[in-house]
């Protein structure tokens, strides 16, 4: 086995013993939170009796590991569930049910996941160039009055919440400007044209928020190569001062940029509940801020598990774009 | 009575469930309700009507709705036996016939009521409407996989205490009798004059057997109503509604369905609700809301610009915020103590945590200050605007707290201002000038929930509230005072464990009236009887202030909701 297929082979062991960890802790975490959850789902003026069978059919009153064994369960065999006139499969990998809606998890993230990708990759693409360009204009301009400036509006972006920004940008470019309508979620494989105008505001409130990470990275990194001493001996031997930003003090700082762009995306597609919250997108995160005041408990679970597949994925990806990015990392 | 914060059931998000179960957005301008914004040209049909909510649609079941009058939204699309009259303030607070050609024939005794369909009824799909629809709907509203709703019809039809639905049990319900297509008839245990506004609840509505899908019907339940589902995104994030055809207006004098389409977003934040419909821009002109009410910042600014101060609907829903004791915790057990901290609390204050005088109403009484309720006004503690500290000090020295007394007010610390530490800090105040000192005791939503709604662990002294099912005195009065309701291993609304025969036998009696005028009087007479008892301290009734887009017309807001009544928006 060479290093890289250990690598990987390490790394997929490495995700599963975490989400699973995270499936039982979730698990416990609720077995002891209040909130009755056959009294919730069956309304608040439910008689014990109602909420009684209530808690049958959602096997609310089997022990926690028999619960979770039925978690497991449908995982790997998958899942029978009666809607009351028919019966319906949920295929392995089955997360379950909503205690609420009565709906498959595995449903409920199809449905979700796309929004919340939808709006993570589009501010992606803008907190990159944002940040990255920020940052190599304050580490060639460094000390002048370009950095610094450049250096508090970013420093301003990090500090001012996302609703902040988010609804200031409503206010003034759909309320009083007029420029956009105020947005609200369009199917990409509906409208892709719609589905742009409407994410525009969004992509922007979490790319201004992110981009100042990026620009102090880029800088720091740029800085700290353009200090070494062979940037040095390029200058003496004529190299533009272009050429060695672009073509030395960047590259130095890419993979650093790749690392973090990786973990970034991966924490945000679970955990823009801001953004969605503020613009309604209904994505993961929105859903996993509900559920958890509903005491939904499986969709809560399905919700963590996407977030924390997304994390675990980014940062195996970091460290794989970091080695290639950049020859001296050995992968472990 | 519904308690409206669960109403839209289970959710605990109080204000937001309150408006979705009620289904009803506030509008009209104060004191101007029927006069509609928008231009003064006759509304007209067509264009349409976009709804901006926070609070997803998640159950479009009509056996799992928990409404108050078959709700705004839901009620586009489900007709029910009743219905509530769609018109302004008091008028809107009567039950009307809906799909019945009367609001039910009772006999002597008010245990057997019977309703026969109009003709002529249909569904979206063409097929007719047929009383055994009714009855199969109201069956599968007692399937374990479909619950939510009221807790009346397993109350009160004969024998259907421990009914499962129709999935379970084949048998059905023999409390509802079908003698032909048009005929329905229920039998109840006891006398019920009040079953008309009952029978305004979407459990009411005819479901055909052959098109139930058990818990996926939601997604598409078969119309009865002036609008059918398009398309039901999101798990009812995105509802689009538009006519349906086979429906008559013929046979439907409340629903006036001026839009040809509805187009429902929710899932947005409330400031961008207000926001959007502030700016009125676009689709947002013929836009309204039926959930989300106007905080206090919010108010200041719209009340600022007059242009906007017109396009706000005012309304009054039956719903009382209110301080409850458990007498069996000590030092509450003393009725000088209950009747010290009446005497002491300071409304003024406490109005003003709640939002000021536009969005709250200083209450004494326990019924909202509604003819239809039976409003009595009565003030046994009286405590003027900002509190009787010497009269409250009075009674705790002969009650042997001559030094002043410490006690804890277990509150919610959810940002609802009813339950919320605004309202539980006013009282603290309050009580201070009368030698009280009061220990705050916030709570997560869900956990403070559990302990005021369990007897063993119900704390002597909280902050709650209480909404109608109906405009009446029955559903508000008896979940509370009755003490036949007390629950001991379950959710207990009877916070004052109030188990009195007179008041108990009062209750039965006024049950068994169907003049539902003569009914409310004497709701009204026991709400002041029970109220002597200082068992409760009422705050406040809350006020609702709305929004809406330029071109919405027809503004209509009964006082059975208290919010704009979707069902008469035109927007042309």
């Amino acid at each position: 086995m060479n290093g890289f297929t250990g690598f990987v082979l390490r790394r997929v062991i490495g995700a599963v013993v975490t989400l699973f960890a995270l499936s039982v802790i979730i698990y416990v975490v609720f077995y002891v939170t209040p909130g009755n959850v056959a009294q919730i789902t069956c309304g608040p003026r439910c008689s014990p009796a109602q909420v009684h069978q209530v808690a049958q059919q959602l096997h609310l009153d089997d022990p926690l590991y028999v619960r979770y064994g039925h978690f497991l369960q449908g995982i790997f065999a998958g899942q029978d569930y009666s809607t009351g006139t028919s019966v319906e499969h949920c295929a392995a990998p089955c997360l379950g049910q909503s205690y609420q809606t009565g709906r498959q998890v595995t449903d409920v993230i199809w449905t979700k996941l796309p929004v919340s990708v939808s709006l993570v990759l589009g501010a992606m693409v803008i907190w990159l160039v944002l940040g990255i360009g920020t940052g190599v204009l304050s580490a060639w301009r460094r000390g002048r009055f370009t950095e610094r400036a450049l250096t508090a509006v970013t420093l301003a972006g990090t500090a001012t919440p996302v609703f902040v920004i988010g609804l200031v940008l409503m206010i003034v470019v759909c309320g009083e400007l007029r420029l956009l309508p105020f947005p609200q979620y369009v199917n990409l494989t509906d409208d892709p044209e719609q589905w742009a105008w409407n994410l525009l505001l969004p992509w922007l409130s979490l790319a201004l928020i992110e981009a100042a990470g990026f620009a102090r990275l880029t800088r720091a990194s740029m800085l700290e190569t353009l200090a070494e001493d062979h940037i040095r001996t390029f200058r003496a031997y004529g190299v533009g001062e272009r050429a060695i930003i672009v073509r030395h003090a960047l590259r130095g700082a890419t993979a650093s940029v790749i690392a973090l762009n990786a973990v970034t995306v991966g924490s945000a597609v679970g955990g823009a509940v801001l953004t969605e919250t503020l613009f309604g997108l209904p994505g993961i995160g929105q859903e996993l801020v509900h559920a958890v005041k509903v005491v939904d408990l499986p969709v809560v679970v399905g919700m963590v598990l996407v977030t924390g597949f997304f994390v675990v994925l980014a940062n195996a990806l970091a460290d794989v774009l970091y080695a290639v990015a950049d020859r001296r990392v050995v992968l472990a | 009575m519904r308690q409206p914060s669960v109403i839209a059931r289970r959710v605990a998000a109080a204000s937001v469930s309150l408006v979705v179960a009620a289904g009803a957005a506030a509008c009209g301008p104060e004191d101007n309700d029927a006069k509609a914004s928008g231009g003064d040209s006759a509304p007209q049909k067509g264009g349409t009507l976009t709804v901006l909510n926070s609070e997803p649609q998640t159950d479009f079941d009509p056996a799992r709705l928990y409404t108050s009058g078959g709700g705004n939204v839901p009620s586009l699309v489900f007709r029910t036996l009743t219905t509530r009259n769609r018109e302004n303030g008091a008028a809107g607070a009567k039950v009307v016939p809906d799909l019945a050609t009367d609001t039910g024939r009772p006999n002597k005794d008010a245990t057997v009521w019977t309703y026969t369909l109009k003709k002529g009824l249909k569904y979206e799909d063409g097929t007719p409407i047929t009383s055994a629809d009714i009855k199969y709907g109201i069956e599968r509203s007692f399937a374990p996989e479909l619950s939510g709703g009221a807790p009346y019809l397993r109350d009160w039809l004969t024998g259907a205490a421990d009914y499962q639905g129709p999935y379970k049990d084949k048998k059905g319900l023999s409390a509802i009798g079908t003698p032909d297509e048009r005929t329905i008839v229920f039998h109840l245990n006891k006398p019920e004059g009040e079953f008309p506004y009952l029978a305004t609840q979407t459990q009411f509505t005819p479901v055909p057997k052959a098109k139930d899908t058990g818990t996926k019907y939601e997604s598409h339940p078969v119309s009865s109503g002036p609008y059918k589902v398009v398309s039901n995104d999101n798990d009812g994030e995105h509802l689009v509604l538009a006519r349906n055809t086979h429906w008559s207006a013929a046979t439907d004098e409340e629903r006036k369905a001026y839009p040809d389409k509805i187009d429902v977003r929710s899932g947005l934040d409330s400031s961008v609700i207000n926001q959007r419909l502030s700016a009125s821009q676009g689709a947002d002109a013929a836009a309204v809301t039926t959930d989300t009410n106007l905080g206090p910042a919010e108010l200041a600014k719209v009340s600022g610009d007059k242009a906007l101060a017109a396009r706000v609907g005012t309304g009054h829903f039956g719903y009382t915020n209110y301080l409850a004791f458990n007498p069996t915790v000590k030092p509450f057990d003393d009725p000088k103590v209950r009747q010290a901290i009446s005497y002491a609390i300071d409304r003024s204050s406490v109005v003003n945590a709640a939002g000021g005088s536009a969005l709250a109403e200083a209450a004494t009484t326990f019924l909202p200050d509604q003819k239809s309720f039976g409003y009595t006004p009565y003030d046994p503690f009286p405590a003027g605007t900002s509190g009787n500290a010497a009269k409250a000090k009075e009674l705790l020295a002969q009650a042997g707290h001559k030094n002043g007394l410490s006690i804890t007010l277990t509150h919610s610390n959810s940002k609802d201002f009813e339950t919320s530490p605004e309202i539980a800090t006013a009282v603290q105040d309050a009580l201070k000038k009368a030698g009280i000192t009061v220990k705050l005791q916030g709570l997560e939503d869900n956990g403070y929930r559990d302990k005021i709604h369990s007897v063993k662990t119900e704390p002597g002294f909280f902050l709650a509230h209480w909404g109608a099912d109906w405009p009446s005195g029955g559903p508000f009065l008896a979940p509370i005072f009755d003490g036949r309701q007390i629950v001991k291993d379950g959710s207990n609304f009877n916070s004052g464990l109030l188990d009195d025969k007179s008041v108990n036998t009062e209750i039965d009696a006024i049950n068994k009236l169907t003049d539902l005028d003569a009914a409310a009087e004497r709701w009204g007479a026991l709400d002041r009887k029970i109220g002597e008892k200082a068992l409760v301290v009422p705050l406040f009734h809350p006020v609702y202030k709305r929004l809406y887009g330029e071109d919405v017309k027809n503004v209509v807001i009964s006082d059975w909701t208290g919010v704009l009544d979707i069902s008469q928006v035109a927007v042309k």
